[in-house]
């Protein structure tokens, strides 16, 4: 089998890259086809690749290689360079986005926990506490302290649960402090950021038209 | 350009914070500009005494790591118009955070906007004390009538005579029980200022309601009728040169037909 295959179909012209061939053979292997097709191909058409690379990721200095050697072609260029595998990093990072993450501590005085995605908080957060994380907090403990959503500057997330005690909730880079009596004791309260960039609070059941995209996310 | 001044002690739960908190607000009260400095970074307590606790954005190790400018690490009480600040401690740090270096430069920017800037000095004379001391031009050191707090205010005596700030130091006696000193239980006013030789600034007596107005966050001064409110209102008035004679706490003696009268009481 050739380590570097030509492939067509509606989507565009494709590099097929075997992934158990070596990586100096695929060079060779790429140059043949391109001077083959360069000999071929009428001079005015540009044509653009995707480079797949099957299950074998590239290292961006063998990525840099590859776009080397089209780029010598003038008929040539790469659009993207893809493969059907990703590092055991990103996917961890994908998988805490996606996630909702249960956390069940009580955060003291002066801790401050970050987290990333969605949180499902049902400690406490005593005053001085503070919970972040970049996607929404739902809260069933009870909250003294400062709660901070869509951290640092997503001001589309959502915070849902009793509010009225906290020292602040803030969204995205927005940040409201909470007065004695400004909320009333309800758990059904959400917190949310309007059009006009202010925190603002409503109630679980406006939570359709406050942020539509919630229920989109959850199917239903 | 202001003045700025440490409020220490060496030992702990003195009432520091409480003296910072209400001197501070006796001087905003005689309408001057006042910034107060919490230095005890990662025990911070000056905000919850004041009521500002929920309005901290930024803090004193966010400016000077750069994360934020001076003025909005401010925290601006709002039952003195423009008059009071407070630039609060880090919480999540310790007294290493910072520098006597970094310290001083802080304090120096913000002498020229504030007639006064008074610096909650943390207890123990470690580094948090060296550099609450750093930008000090004078310091009021606070005690109370027990030994255990004059012995630890007269180690700090020490430590100021050796590291001379601009100006005399000045003593504050507080949580004063008139009728402990009465009976001699206690040292006396005179015997503790005569014992660490530093000019008496004020004296405060030890009352419920200092304990129960900073539960509310609302300090003792602001309650016109109490005594200890007096002793820290006395105290700012004596910092801007007024002379104001010293506070009479001696107890009532009973009278005789009174001392009758309580045989007769039940319980």
């Amino acid at each position: 089998m050739q380590a570097v295959v030509l492939r067509g179909n509606q989507d565009g012209y494709q590099l097929a890259i075997d992934q158990s061939a070596d990586f100096e053979a695929v060079k060779t292997g790429l140059r043949e086809l391109l001077d083959n097709l360069s000999a071929d191909a009428e001079a005015t058409v540009k044509i653009s690749f995707d480079v797949l690379t099957g299950d074998r990721l590239l290292s961006a200095d063998q990525n840099r290689q590859l776009e080397a050697i089209v780029s010598e072609y003038a008929g040539f260029s790469i659009h993207k360079i893809t493969a059907n595998v990703m590092t055991i990093e990103e996917a961890f990072y994908l998988k805490e986005q996606d996630n909702v993450h249960l956390l069940t501590q009580t955060i003291r005085n002066g801790q401050r926990v970050e987290m990333k995605g969605d949180v499902l908080f049902l400690g406490t957060i005593n005053e001085g506490g503070n919970l972040t994380t970049s996607g929404n907090l739902y809260l069933l403990g009870d909250v003294m302290g400062v709660v901070h959503a869509g951290a640092p500057s997503f001001e589309d997330k959502l915070i849902i649960g009793d509010l009225h005690q906290a020292q602040q909730v803030r969204i995205g880079e927005q940040i409201n402090i909470i007065e004695a009596d400004q909320l009333a004791a309800d758990h059904k309260t959400v917190a949310y950021v309007n059009d006009l960039h202010t925190v603002t609070y409503g109630h679980l059941h406006e939570l359709k038209e406050i942020n539509p995209k919630l229920y989109h996310q959850i199917g239903g | 350009m202001g003045k700025s001044i440490v409020i220490t002690s060496g030992k702990g739960g003195v009432g520091k914070t409480t003296s910072s908190a209400n001197i501070g607000t006796a001087l905003a009260l005689m309408g001057k500009r006042v910034c107060l400095v919490d230095l005890d970074i990662g025990l911070r307590n000056l905000d919850v005494v004041l009521g500002l606790d929920n309005r901290i954005i930024y803090d004193i190790v966010d400016v000077v790591a750069g994360r934020a400018k001076l003025a909005q690490a401010l925290v601006k009480d709002k039952r003195f118009d423009d008059l009071l600040y407070l630039l609060p401690a880090a919480q999540n740090t310790d007294k290493t955070a910072l520098n006597e270096d970094e310290a001083r430069a802080i304090i120096d920017e913000l002498k020229p906007d504030f007639d006064y800037v008074l610096i909650d000095c943390p207890a123990g004379i470690e580094q948090g004390f060296m550099n609450a001391i750093a930008g000090a031009d004078t310091a009021i050191i606070v005690t109370t009538p027990e030994i255990s707090a004059v012995r630890d205010a007269d180690r700090v005596v020490g430590l100021l005579e050796k590291n001379p700030l601009q100006e005399e130091s000045h003593i504050v006696i507080n949580r004063i029980r008139p009728h402990m000193m009465d009976e001699g239980d206690v040292m006396d006013i005179d015997e503790i200022t005569h014992h660490l030789g530093v000019p008496l600034l004020g004296i405060v007596v030890d009352d419920d309601e200092v304990i129960a107005t900073s539960n509310h966050g609302e300090p003792v001064v602001l309650k016109t009728d109490n005594p200890a409110g007096r002793g820290y209102r006395d105290i700012a008035r004596r910092l801007e040169g007024e002379t104001v004679p010293l506070m009479n706490i001696q107890t009532a003696k009973p009278s005789f037909w009174s001392k009758v009268a309580s045989w007769f009481k039940r319980g």
